[in-house]
């Protein structure tokens, strides 16, 4: 039947309609416009802008604040990638014995993760407060009081300072990802490791990581995601501050955007940050499409 | 259901999402413009940026004196916080819902938006003459961008070295005048182990007002003028003499090392416990003294550099403007006019202990009074660093500032960038 094949090609596009469009004018069509922003002078208060070229690019490579926001970026990267996945996983182990009380440890540790950025942002500021502030007092109270200092005000502290908080974050967040994946490990798996004699580091290393490579994927895929989108944190604890030692991308480009009135420029640098961040999704959905192929 | 069916319904179902959407949208359109048709209530929106509790309280009562005596004047104030506020105000002004009246403050941060058309001139209120008769002459200029008004000067206040006259006596320190005995106070206040001058960076501006001072009393303020103006490069002696002045505080330890961790009312709760000396602060630092403290607050007039210069000092001014876009400009006005009343400014004037812009308003009190008299008595004024400064280049500006307070050795750098930072400004 004619209608009966046609249907197969028009029934998901009816249904797509609604949120293409959607798609097409709120996530498209902003993309293209900061594309066409980043090539002009707008100040984002009157439409006379002039077409200034590449101008913005070539500002922005020889902004020393750029550079420095792009190497806070990388050690973004590289924390979130490293910390939360092997904590996260060793938690998961932990809380998925099912022993008494797991289920009260899982909730706490899942606390973190339901509360927003700007939240967290405020209690780790507190926390680093130089004086009075919980870390100092503690550090103090231990006797190691030479380790003390103004976390977010000393230039060499303050970035890890601020991927500390995010990591307390994204931590609880892979945490759940494995205890979601270890649901999938088959325990006959686990029980035919074991009969056949394989310790307990033995089954960990050889069945249960293999058996959670998707969850792992996931992991670091949303944590380097994650970690190139820092912007919360940064803007409620440091505004980028001392003078833009702690800034990332996001927050540069909202600083010069909105609050120094260079929308170009901001969007040069949004242009960046949309790059970078596209690479890694690219390879994120890349991998997963063939993993759905493969099946 | 059969295939052709199912399509059917697929189609539908969108088509009536879609309507329902626009639908909506529709009728909250019409709904925003039924105040506009009600002839008995007219709405008044106010955007204000004063969240500090005390301007907040004494703004709303304000409000409501101007809705007692205006019963078919519904206002609405929202209120921001001031970082948030510079951020916003320059949506609001260019969409085309922005409210009747804003709060602002005079200069050059009102000129970037009156060039722009977004504001409204006030000549009907103030031109011709008027604006002397509710203002100081000397205002004029801060209230204009080109031939006409587009800024209500409301409040004004100074700039001062806020000290407790309780520490200063137990430490046996009287008030300094030069610079070299206010290095002397430094140095007593930090044999004392206590910081000499409080400051909080984290929002950078407070810098601003230490660049202006120590510039102004080595350089006067044409030369400050001249720069904040962007005529002068930032390499000229000149300016480095301000920052090797600026270098002898840092090295001799006067600020608090993790100035960069406070916001400026963190950094003023050491000054009102008696743990710091003393702080560069406009007159608003009272809005946050706790009360045992408000006694116990004062200020003295930045010391003096150079003998040969004349006094200077930085008097911001606060005030209101309407944009170009507000939907209700007549009951704007007819609010502004309100606000620049002697009653309304003399009211708001003893409320918060600041000067009124309007000239028959006398000082509220006797701290005032001396604030007063220390303006009437200098050579000139200037509003503030990032008030007189281009804002974008204020910004990176005390960035640098900051960074200097932290790494004093980097002064080349900076300075170099300033001036490649300027010069790309005035292209």
């Amino acid at each position: 039947m004619i209608v009966g094949q046609r249907k197969i090609n028009l029934t998901p596009w009816a249904f797509l309609a609604l949120p293409l469009t959607f798609y097409l004018i709120w996530v498209i069509a902003p993309v293209v416009q900061t594309i066409g922003y980043s090539l002009t002078d707008y100040d984002g208060v009157t439409f006379d802008a002039a077409f200034i070229g590449l101008e913005n690019f070539r500002l922005l490579f020889t902004d020393r604040i750029f550079w420095t926001a792009l190497a806070n970026n990388v050690r973004w990267l590289i924390f979130f990638a490293l910390l939360p996945i092997p904590i996260g996983l060793g938690l998961a182990m932990l809380l998925n014995q099912g022993y008494q009380g797991s289920h009260f440890f899982r909730t706490v540790l899942f606390l973190p993760m339901t509360l927003s950025f700007v939240i967290i942002g405020q209690i780790w500021g507190w926390i680093y407060l130089p004086r009075a502030g919980a870390l100092n007092t503690l550090l103090e109270f231990i006797g190691m009081s030479g380790f003390t200092r103004p976390w977010l005000s000393d230039p060499g502290t303050v970035t890890y300072s601020l991927i500390a908080a995010g990591t307390w974050r994204q931590i609880p967040y892979v945490m759940i990802l494995y205890l979601a994946g270890l649901q999938s490990v088959p325990t006959d798996l686990v029980e035919a490791a074991m009969i056949d004699g394989a310790s307990w580091w033995q089954r960990f290393v050889r069945v249960v990581i293999p058996m959670l490579l998707p969850s792992t994927v996931v992991a670091v895929s949303i944590s380097i995601i994650d970690s190139l989108r820092a912007f919360d944190i940064v803007f409620v604890m440091t505004r980028g501050g001392p003078f833009n030692q702690s800034q990332v991308l996001a927050n540069f480009m909202y600083i010069e955007a909105f609050n120094n009135y260079r929308m170009g420029y901001g969007a040069a640098i949004a242009v960046i940050q949309f790059a970078v961040t596209f690479t890694f999704i690219y390879l994120y959905v890349n991998y997963t499409m063939k993993r759905e192929q493969a099946r | 259901m059969s295939t052709p069916i199912r399509l059917l319904v697929g189609m539908l179902v969108t088509a009536a999402l879609l309507l329902a959407v626009s639908a909506t949208a529709l009728a909250a359109g019409q709904q925003e413009v039924t105040p506009e048709d009600d002839p008995a209530e007219t709405e008044l929106i106010i955007n204000s940026n004063r969240s500090d509790p005390e301007p907040r309280r004494v703004f709303a009562e304000v409000v409501e004196m101007y809705e007692e005596r205006n019963p078919d004047v519904s206002v609405t104030v929202n209120t921001f916080s001031h970082e948030d506020y510079k951020t916003l105000l320059r949506t609001w002004l260019g969409s085309a819902r922005a409210p009747d009246v804003v709060t602002w403050f005079a200069g050059e941060r009102m000129r970037f938006f009156a060039e722009r058309d977004l504001l409204e001139p006030l000549d009907s209120l103030l031109g011709g003459g008027a604006f002397t008769d509710y203002f100081p002459a000397s205002f004029e200029s801060a209230a204009m961008a080109g031939d006409s008004y587009y800024f209500l000067p409301e409040t004004w206040y100074w700039w001062g070295v806020y000290y407790r006259p309780s520490v200063f006596e137990e430490h046996g320190v009287d008030i300094p005048e030069t610079w070299d005995e206010f290095m002397d106070a430094i140095a007593t206040f930090k044999d004392a182990d206590m910081i000499p001058i409080a400051i909080g960076t984290r929002y950078l501006w407070t810098t601003g007002g230490w660049f202006d001072y120590l510039n102004m009393r080595i350089n006067g303020m044409e030369f400050h003028q001249e720069l904040t103006a962007g005529e002068v490069p930032y390499t000229d002696s000149r300016v480095r003499a301000v920052f090797e002045k600026w270098a002898e505080l840092v090295e001799a330890g006067a600020f608090m090392d993790d100035h960069s961790a406070y916001a400026w009312q963190e950094a003023a709760t050491p000054l009102f416990e008696g743990d710091a000396a003393m702080y560069l602060m406009g007159q608003f630092i009272f809005d946050t003294a706790p009360d045992e403290v408000q006694d116990d607050l004062d200020f003295f007039r930045f010391p003096v550099i150079d003998p040969s210069i004349g006094l200077y000092e930085d008097t911001p001014i606060d005030g209101f403007m309407i944009p170009e876009k507000a939907r209700n400009k007549e009951a704007a006005m007819d609010f502004i006019e309100f606000l620049a009343s002697e009653e309304i400014q003399r009211y708001q004037a003893e409320e918060l202990g600041r000067l009124a812009a309007n000239v028959n308003v006398e000082p509220p009190d006797d701290h005032a009074r001396k604030g007063f008299e220390m303006v009437q008595a200098s050579d000139g004024v200037m509003q503030f660093f990032d008030r007189d400064a281009d804002e974008e280049f204020a910004n990176r500006a005390m960035n640098s500032f900051v960074e200097f307070m932290t790494f004093p050795d980097r002064l080349d750098d900076i300075l170099e960038e300033l001036e490649q930072e300027r010069q790309r400004m005035q292209q």
